[in-house]
């Protein structure tokens, strides 16, 4: 169970790369085998300077919190079987360059219930991670909104 | 006859801002089936090792009919997709709604179009809307889209 009190709770704070082979590995994993994801030359061909970015590569910080999604779960006090992914954004603010590292900041932003359509109530928690390099520069705002379904009585 | 995981794109990836019009369609792409391969490539290139993804005795034990894929997956296919058609140094803010499970077997196609084009710092920017459809026909993503694009051609 969720409780409402959670909404402000840092969640901790990872630094980490953002490197050619993930940025390999997440290509292969969207279906993409274009080699302009991860080789320069290829890059530099395609026209870019540096290695492009898909809007979702901030997902790779998730990969440096100790003990992963399930200690996020037992952190903010949910089901681990019962939490789903409901929405999430990227609001991409400043170029990143591959190379770098990238330092984010988690935190409760907010806390919802709702009736579900299968009985019981589901609870609604909004995360924000704020991305930033190493000039202290914001250069992604994400948001995930993970649904604890209810339980039906 | 199915999809290869890996799909060659006939375009090359747009290195600066593409000329857009209102209702201009993204290139229509495929994926699948989604085989249990697919989502354990994710969840290693991503990070997320939730069992519900990769553990079938966890997903059925958690009341799920099996594995299913962790919604980043769908996602971040968009949002190649949205990329090769915008240009990924143009995209401003990427948005997903995740309506409906993925699992092993399903067929996806994503889709996308122009709805309004502004100016906003001192930027031309298309507002896009996008979604990833089962090939049944229902959506397991509705997403919105911000980009920036190059500014429309004079037609005098």
């Amino acid at each position: 169970m969720i409780h409402p009190s959670i909404v402000g709770m840092e969640l901790g704070e990872v630094r980490f790369p953002i490197e050619r082979s993930k940025l390999a590995e997440l290509a292969r994993a969207y279906g993409d085998d274009d080699p302009a994801w991860h080789d320069a030359a290829a890059a530099a061909t395609a026209g870019f300077t540096t290695l492009p970015l898909p809007p979702t590569a901030t997902i790779l910080g998730d990969h440096w919190r100790p003990g992963g999604i399930l200690a996020l779960a037992e952190q903010i006090g949910a089901d681990p079987a019962r939490l789903l992914h409901g929405e999430a954004s990227w609001e991409l603010l400043a170029p990143i360059e591959p190379g770098e590292q990238l330092t984010a900041r988690q935190r409760v932003e907010s806390v919802k219930t709702r009736e579900g359509k299968r009985g019981g109530t589901m609870t609604i928690v909004t995360l924000l991670t704020e991305f930033t390099n190493d000039n202290g520069t914001p250069v992604v705002r994400r948001r995930d909104a993970l649904i604890e379904s209810g339980v039906p009585s | 006859m199915s999809t290869p995981a890996i799909s060659t794109f006939a375009t090359p990836l747009p290195s600066g801002p593409v000329v857009l019009k209102v209702g201009d369609e993204m290139p229509r792409s495929a994926f699948g089936p989604v085989s249990r391969t697919d989502i354990v490539r994710h969840a290693g290139a991503g990070g997320d090792f939730h069992p519900l993804h990769h553990d079938e005795l966890y997903a059925k034990e958690a009341g799920f009919p099996g594995v299913f894929a962790m919604g980043l997956m769908q996602a971040g296919m968009l949002g190649n997709r949205l990329a090769r058609w915008v240009g990924p140094d143009n995209i401003r803010a990427f948005s997903v709604r995740f309506t409906s499970q993925v699992w092993p077997g399903d067929e996806l196609e994503f889709a996308g179009h122009v709805e309004s084009i502004t100016e906003t710092d001192g930027e031309h920017r298309a507002t896009i809307s996008l979604t990833v459809l089962r090939r049944t026909g229902d959506p397991v993503i509705t997403a919105t889209a911000t980009a920036a694009i190059a500014p429309p051609k004079e037609s005098s």
